[in-house]
This record gives C-alpha cells, structure tokens and sequence, in this order.
C-alpha cells in the first residue's frame, strides 16, 4: 500500500522572498501516528497547509492519497480534501449557528452525500466521541472540551484517509486536553493516520513517532 | 477520484442559514430594497387603479353625450337657439335621445324670510322630463318631475341646491321660494358630472315655466345622446340641424372630453414617482452589498472552514452570491407584498377597482434578483478569491 503522504525536496517560499521551508523530505505510512514538533516560527504551520493540501509547495514533490498534487486541479484538490482529510484546529472553527450534530454533518457537505445521510452518519460519530446527548447543543452551549470533540467528530465524519490536527489542545485547560488527547490516540485502533501538530513535547509523547522540525528543516533529533 | 461537489439543494441551504443566523441585520439590509419595489408598485399599481376608476365612470357616464348651446355671434352678443331647435335635432342623424333645459330669471330662497339677494349661487332652470335619463342621473330621493307634475309649481332640486337650501331629507311639505313663489320639492338629484351647472338649480317643469315666470318654451341648452360608434359625425351635423339659417352661432360641445383628457393624463407613465423608487432600490442594491462585504470579512474562519472540508471557489462564491440572491428576493417579495397592500387599500378609499398590472410583480422580483446577483458578485468574488491559508490564519 502506498503511503499517505510523501513530500520529496519540498520548498515553500513567500513573496519577499522568504523561503520558510527548505527542503523537507517526509513519509507517513497508512495507521502511522506522527507528531510534528517545533517551536513558533519552524515553519510547522507551513507544513501543515502543504500537508493538508490548503495550500502548494513552491517546489519539490507532494503526494497525497497516492495523487501527486501537482497535477491536480484547484477543484480535485478541494475533492481530494473532502474525501481524504478531516482537520482538527486548535479554535474549534465550529459555526456558531448550526447545533452539534450540523456541525459535525457539514464535515460532508462537500461529498454530495444526502442530509438525511449526513445526519445519521454525525449521530453514529458523536456518540462514539461521547456527545451522545448534545446533539441539539449549539457550540456556545458546550464547554471548550466538547467543543473540541465537535471538531475531533466532524473531521471522521468523511471517514478520511489522514486526520489532521493542528494545536488540538492548545485551547484547552489540561484534564480536557488530555480527554481530546486520549480521543485522539484511540483513533488507532479504527486505522486511521494521525499527524498531529505541537509545540508542546507531552502531546507529542503520546504519538508514535516524532519529527522535529526547526527553521524550516526537518532534525532528526530534538535540538 | 471525485471532484468537490455540493448538491444545488444543500447551496440553497446554506445560503439560507446564512442568513438565518443574522436575522435582524438581513432585515435591514432589505428594507431599501423593499421600499424602492413598494414604491414602484404603488406607483404603477395606483396610476392604473385611478385610471381604471376613471374609465369605469366614462363607462357608466358615457362618451356619446353632445351639448348644443347658442354661441357668440361675431359682434360677442348672446344668441339664442330657434324654438325649433329641439324639435329639428330630434331628427338629426344618429341622434338617440333628446333633452333640453331653459334658464328662468329668478332666485331660489328656502322661506320667504330670507332676502332674494342672499341667492346662494342657485339658478332656476325648466326642464324635461327625460333630463335625468339623458344625462345618466340618479335622482337621491323622491322623484323627477313628469309630464303631470310638470304642469304644477313643483322643483326638483340639484345636489348642490339641495346642500345650499339645507334640505336634506325630504317630507310631503318640503318646500322653497322659487322666484318669489312657494314650491314644493317633489325631488333631489344626486351629483351629475357631465352637468355640473344641474347641481347647482331647481328644476321646474316647462308648463309650470311657461305659465308662471312667461318664458318661450324653446331650450337653451339641449343635451342629446347619439349612437355610440358616430358620436363624431354627428356632432358636425348638428350645428346646421339645430339653427339652419346660422349653424356659426351654435355651439357644440362634448362633455365626456374632459374626463378622456383626464384619463390619458393618467395613462402617462408617472415618471417622477417611478425613478424615486428606482433610486430607492439602486440604494437598497447598494446595502446589500455593504452587508455582504462586512459578512465576508467576518465570515473569514467559516471560509477556511469550508475550504478545509472541501469547499471549491466555486463553492464559496456561490454561497455568497445564494445570500446576496436570498436577501434581494427576500425584500423584492416583501416589497411586492407591501406595494399591493398599499395600492389595494388606497384603490378601496377611492372606491376604485384595485389594479396592478400583472406584469409588475414578476418584473418587481426579476428586478430584486437582478440587483441580488450585481450586488453579490463583488462580494462573493472576494471570498472566493480568499485563499484556505489566509482564511484560517489566526
């Protein structure tokens, strides 16, 4: 099986110019649990946009899913996003309008799966991620963990291929993190890849392998 | 491998609860748009009403009255018609009906208390019998005179005579001082419009006129009704009819004229009115917009949200040009609604037939999700254009 992500030589350069990444070779097998780790500035949030496909290196090689993004058009990438990736933002990014179970139904709107069907697959997730009894809660209605495992629940709604999540306990207090946490690393056992990325070496420590990333290059050790 | 897709129902549901989440403010932002269409339905809704209200009275009055009067001879004198005048015109060609009133000197008191200076504006006049049917009068209480009555000192009173004389109901011994004489009110007319000049007199009966106040027994005036379809041609031939001898010292005239002036002055588009409303909405066009560019720029999160879940350009612009679409219909239907309410309850005060075009609703709403689409398009535009990355910066 061919792996979920592979990034060859991969350069992103911003309008200045500034090159923030300078080459990143990386490889994520299929049931692989990766924390991407680095302080501010590393240019993990500028990987996290190639990895998530929100974005295209300048250079280099991006596969993911098994396509090579390059040849994609904007439209497939946005396909490619629907049906491969759920992400996890450390700010929830819930809508503020909609009740839990919508929320987590949205996470297909743009696979043109029916309502009905959106619906009860975002009743079956939300109570696996223990929110059974808050499906007509809306986000202010709930307290920032569960509003957490909102977001953690409409990102496997798509079943995807990757889960992404970025900070995912950056805006929680630390019991609630470590709930989100445990949620997270249990998403192991249903086969799903998991790149999580932090600052913070705990988060990191319940993954199964670490990259340490540090002015825009990948370190094999902490430095 | 599959491109992002949204289902053109779930577009329209997300629009939607766009909108629904901002309620108040989409209110606001509607309500140019739904003033300027009420404006121009009302405009257009109330022209046509009047003008309808105007057609039905020509209807109900007809056109094919004709007025023949004496004229001014060169020298600016009065003249006056023959005695045979009536007579010859009842045999004019596609003359139908005949009537005619004479002018008696004299005033109108309501007692002999009251001093023959104080006349009120009120003139005497004898007429026929048939004056009402001619004229298409209703007589508002009692009767008309007739050929018995006519012989008698009997009036019937004008609307506006009877006002003036303070008779407003009528008992068996209503009576004025007609020409220094005491006679009996058998009759009061209701309100003429093609005979203005009837409102403001006493009828009497021509024998009456004749035999008491020594009058010629010939009209002054002679009112006729024609066929219909040759109202013209007989109109040319009824000067010659009327005084043979000096056809250039009669008049004749056509009352209905006024009242078709009148209504094609209606039928002329009210521009004034409609471009006011037209500003109404281009302002309303332009709030929207400003909404939806607020919305945009407070909606950035939810743009990268949807991004992230898959959303295209396509996807996000569309969403946005749904709200903007949403909103303008939303005040097109409400100004729709509101004009007609307008336009009905104003066509009820006037006791006309409410009409409203049935071209100005759809046009009214085509027009609303015209401007909804110009004015979303910038806005819509610029979401699109976000890219995920920016959208979802913190």
């Amino acid at each position: 099986m061919s792996p979920v992500i592979e990034l060859h030589d991969v350069r992103k350069t911003y309008p200045g110019p500034v090159e923030v990444l300078h080459g990143i070779d990386l490889t994520v097998e299929r049931d692989e649990q990766v924390a991407i780790l680095g302080p501010s500035g590393s240019g993990k949030s500028t990987l996290l946009n190639l990895i998530g496909i929100l974005d295209r290196p300048t250079s280099g090689t991006l596969v993911v899913g098994g396509q090579d993004i390059a040849a994609l058009t904007d439209r497939r990438l946005a396909g490619l996003r629907a049906a491969t990736i759920g992400f996890v933002f450390q700010q929830f990014f819930l809508l503020d309008y909609r009740t839990a179970l919508d929320n987590v139904a949205d996470g297909l709107l743009y696979t043109a799966t029916p309502l009905r069907e959106r619906r009860r697959r975002a009743a079956e997730v939300l109570d696996r991620v223990g929110l059974g009894s808050r499906f007509g809660h809306r986000p202010a209605q709930l307290s920032g963990g569960e509003r957490q495992r909102v977001a953690i629940a409409r990102a496997l709604v798509g079943r995807p291929a990757l889960v992404l999540a970025d900070e995912p306990t950056g805006a929680l207090d630390t019991a609630n993190g470590a709930a989100v946490l445990k949620l997270l690393s249990e998403l192991h056992d249903d086969g799903t890849t998991l790149i999580v990325i932090t600052h913070d070496p705990s988060v990191a420590a319940a993954m199964d392998r670490e990259i340490h990333i540090r002015d825009g290059r990948i370190h094999p050790e902490p430095t | 491998m599959r491109s992002s897709r949204l289902a053109a129902a779930d577009l329209v549901r997300v629009s939607l609860l766009g909108i629904g989440a901002r309620k108040l403010r989409a209110a606001l932002s509607v309500l140019g748009i739904a003033i300027g269409i009420a404006a121009i339905v009302c405009v257009l809704g109330i022209s046509q009403s009047s003008a309808a209200g105007l057609q039905h009275e020509l209807d109900r009055l007809g056109t094919n009255l004709l007025t023949v009067q004496p004229g001014q001879s060169l020298t600016g004198d009065q003249s006056t018609l023959p005695l045979s005048a009536e007579q010859t015109l009842t045999n004019g060609p596609y003359v139908q009906q005949v009537s005619g009133i004479a002018p008696v000197s004299g005033t109108v008191v309501r007692n002999k208390r009251i001093g023959s200076i104080i006349t009120g504006g009120i003139s005497i006049k004898a007429a026929r019998p048939n004056l009402p049917s001619v004229l298409r009068g209703e007589v508002a209480q009692g009767v008309f005179l007739n050929a018995a009555t006519s012989n008698y000192p009997v009036t019937v009173l004008g609307a506006v005579a009877a006002r003036r004389l303070g008779v407003t109901t009528l008992r068996p011994d209503t009576a004025v001082r007609v020409g220094g004489k005491t006679f009996t009110v058998v009759g009061v007319l209701a309100p003429i419009e093609l005979a203005p000049d009837v409102d403001r007199s006493a009828l009497i009966g021509f024998a009456e006129a004749e035999r008491a106040f020594r009058i010629d027994g010939s009209a002054a005036t002679v009112y006729l009704r024609t066929d219909p379809e040759h109202v013209g041609e007989a109109a040319k031939t009824l000067a010659a009819a009327a005084d043979p001898a000096h056809p250039d010292l009669v008049s004749v005239s056509q009352p209905s004229a006024a009242l078709s002036a009148r209504l094609a002055a209606k039928k002329t588009f009210n521009s004034l009115f409609f471009g006011l409303g037209a500003v109404a909405v281009l302002v309303g066009a332009i709030g929207i917009a400003n909404v939806m560019v607020i919305s945009v720029l407070e909606r950035r999160s939810e743009i990268g949200l949807r991004r992230a879940l898959g959303a295209t350009r396509g996807h996000i612009g569309g969403q946005f040009i749904g709200e903007s679409l949403a909103l303008a219909l939303l005040g097109g239907l409400a100004g729709c609604a509101l004009g007609t309410l307008v336009t009905v309850g104003y066509a009820h005060y006037k006791h006309w037939e409410a009409v409203i075009p049935a071209t100005v609703l759809p046009l009214g709403l085509a027009g609303a999700l015209l401007i909804g689409t110009v004015a979303g398009l910038y806005p819509a535009a610029r979401a699109a254009r976000l890219s995920p990355t920016q959208a979802l910066a913190r």
